[in-house]
């Protein structure tokens, strides 16, 4: 399957990214290569086999509701960001 | 009102669990008065590497939650990633059950008997807060994955005012089955509001609009009114209704369009992989299902004989008050006249501070009902020894105690009751009235035991007072 210059934009723009032409072009033809190597699996029928959702077969797996104090304090959270303001973090007005 | 379209109406709301952990970290779930970013950890922040881990509680509260609206839970559930890009979710992505939710088909009956099926209900985190200034955003993440039960409604609902009804409901049902705080005004419920117009003959449902984020009973049916109106007058035009997401503002009254989210509604829902699915035996489910307790609508069975069915909507409101009734009635006694205290003193506007107060217990809400119904208090004196009882230095202690401390017990013994009416009988200043009664002048007997009264100080009992009175001016 090739991808067309239009999904690479609306991919870009769903991921938040603004790309170059050449990145453009560069994304275009390793998408189309990871689809053609993943679009081998079509030739199976599938049909009637129930979905793989996880491979470790696990369920059920939930914690007690306790407080656990975390090692990270806000300060050193708040850190990380780029920008921080009143204890929030401060982002481009978006509405 | 007879209107010229008909009305559809279905309704999403999202639930906020009272678990003490978020959805899927360890960190405290409410963050109410508490500073911006302080009830957060690295897994609300979507660092590197962090794995969410789901808190059983919610997975128990959304089982009582089916309970509460008759549903069928399914045994297997899993959740789901459903992808946007918005500063409120550090994460990229919201935790959902999209494909395959927690709570099956069920359905809310309301008080007029009209039953509300329910599509589905999935648990899901919320999203961050953020507020605007001019040129930025500020993000709170305090509120990011708290566990949100998100209630679908079937668009059975077919008038503004059978909206609020339904909304109401599913509060009470919601408060009563312990599963949220149920605080409208800090948002513990939210109300998204669907509705369409059609003609009557029309078989095809019209265009809807959306009303999103609406949290209180008054503002979802002012909302989906003002949405008739504003729908109606386009049809009437010969325009049409556009599909899109509106705002409600309770100051001017109006629903507006607004932008949505993300231009293209492109979720890209994926499998979960960092949480394994749920499959739960039918002993788990059974085992929470039965904690849910008696619902309003239980309660509009058990006291449909015994209080008004306005005195008891009123109260439904109130499950502290409800619940105490039920224990009154558990055992065995009278409640009617408790849940008329409770409607018409305690709940007048004047009183409602009370309720922050301490709530009379059961024994003593019945010893005050029985010492009304001897007579041993009249109503005024019931009502004040029944407020005084919330307060924090009486409430230890019994409506006789209370009482007597407060001299409102009143004169029931005759010996007691004859020795002071033969005194005003024998007052200078009553003989004229006397003459007067035994001459056939019925009405100055109130004049007398209004005498007899004064001379008590107020604690005779006036119907044994006027049976005295009546005996000895034969």
């Amino acid at each position: 399957m090739e991808v067309t210059e239009q999904e690479i934009n609306h991919l870009a723009m769903l991921s938040n990214f603004s790309l170059e032409p050449s990145e453009k072009d560069a994304l275009k033809k390793d998408l189309s290569g990871i689809f053609k190597y993943i679009g081998k699996l079509d030739e199976l029928d599938t049909s009637g086999v129930e979905p793989t959702y996880q491979v470790f077969e696990m369920k059920n797996v939930w914690r007690a509701d306790e407080i656990i104090n975390q090692d990270a304090d806000r300060e050193a959270l708040l850190a990380l960001t780029k920008e921080e303001r009143d204890h929030q973090i401060k982002v481009p007005k978006v509405l | 009102m007879a209107r010229k379209y008909e009305i559809t109406i279905g309704i999403e709301c999202h639930v906020q669990l009272k678990t003490k952990t978020k959805l899927f970290s360890e960190v405290d779930n409410d963050a109410r008065g508490k500073e911006p970013n302080s009830c957060v950890s690295p897994v609300d922040y979507a660092l590197p590497g962090m794995l969410p881990r789901l808190n059983g509680e919610a997975v128990r509260l959304a089982i009582r939650a089916g309970a509460a609206m008759n549903a069928k839970i399914n045994p297997d559930s899993r959740f789901d990633r459903k992808h946007y890009f918005y500063p409120d979710s550090p994460k990229g992505y919201q935790i959902t059950q999209f494909y395959h939710p927690i709570i099956g088909e069920g359905f809310v009956e309301l008080p007029s008997g009209k039953k509300i099926r329910i599509e589905h209900a999935h648990l899901e985190g919320d999203a961050g807060k953020l507020t605007h200034f001019d040129t930025y955003s500020l993000v709170d993440l305090n509120r990011v994955d708290t566990p949100l039960l998100e209630i679908v409604s079937m668009p059975d609902i077919s008038s503004p005012e059978e909206a609020r009804d339904y909304c109401k409901e599913l509060w009470r049902n919601m408060v009563y089955a312990g599963v949220t705080n149920g605080d409208l005004y800090n948002g513990n419920m939210r109300f998204d509001v669907n509705i369409s117009l059609k003609k009557p003959e029309d078989t095809k449902l019209g265009t809807r609009a959306e009303i999103k984020n609406l949290n209180s009973f008054r503002s979802i049916e002012r909302a989906a009114a003002y949405e008739y109106e504003r729908q109606s007058k386009l049809l009437d035009k010969g325009e049409k209704v556009i599909q899109e997401t509106r705002g409600w503002s309770d100051a001017t009254g109006v629903t507006t369009g607004q932008r949505s989210k993300e231009e293209a509604q492109d979720y890209r829902y994926m499998p979960e992989p960092d949480l394994p699915p749920l499959s739960l035996t039918q002993d788990f489910i059974k085992a929470e299902y039965d904690k849910c307790p008696a619902l309003p609508a239980d309660y509009r069975a058990r006291f449909t004989k015994v209080i008004t069915e306005d005195t008891l909507e009123v109260l439904l409101d109130y499950p502290e008050l409800v619940n105490r009734l039920a224990e009154i009635a558990d055992g065995g006694q009278p409640v009617d006249y408790i849940a008329n205290l409770f409607a018409s003193v305690l709940l007048a506007e004047e009183n409602q501070s009370l309720l922050n107060d301490n709530l009379p217990s059961a024994n003593q809400l019945t010893e005050l009902a029985a010492m009304k119904s001897k007579n041993e208090l009249s109503s005024t004196s019931a009502k004040e020894v029944f407020i005084k009882l919330f307060e924090p230095k009486h409430c230890d202690k019994t409506p006789l105690e209370l009482a007597k401390e407060l001299n409102l017990v009143q004169e029931n013994d005759s010996g007691a009751l004859e020795a002071i009416v033969d005194a005003v009988l024998a007052k200078p200043e009553t003989a004229k009235a006397q003459a007067d009664y035994k001459a056939g002048q019925e009405k100055v007997l109130g004049f007398l035991v209004g005498q007899v009264m004064k001379e008590s100080h107020g604690k005779a009992n006036p119907s044994a007072v006027s049976e005295i009175l009546k005996k000895k001016l034969k």
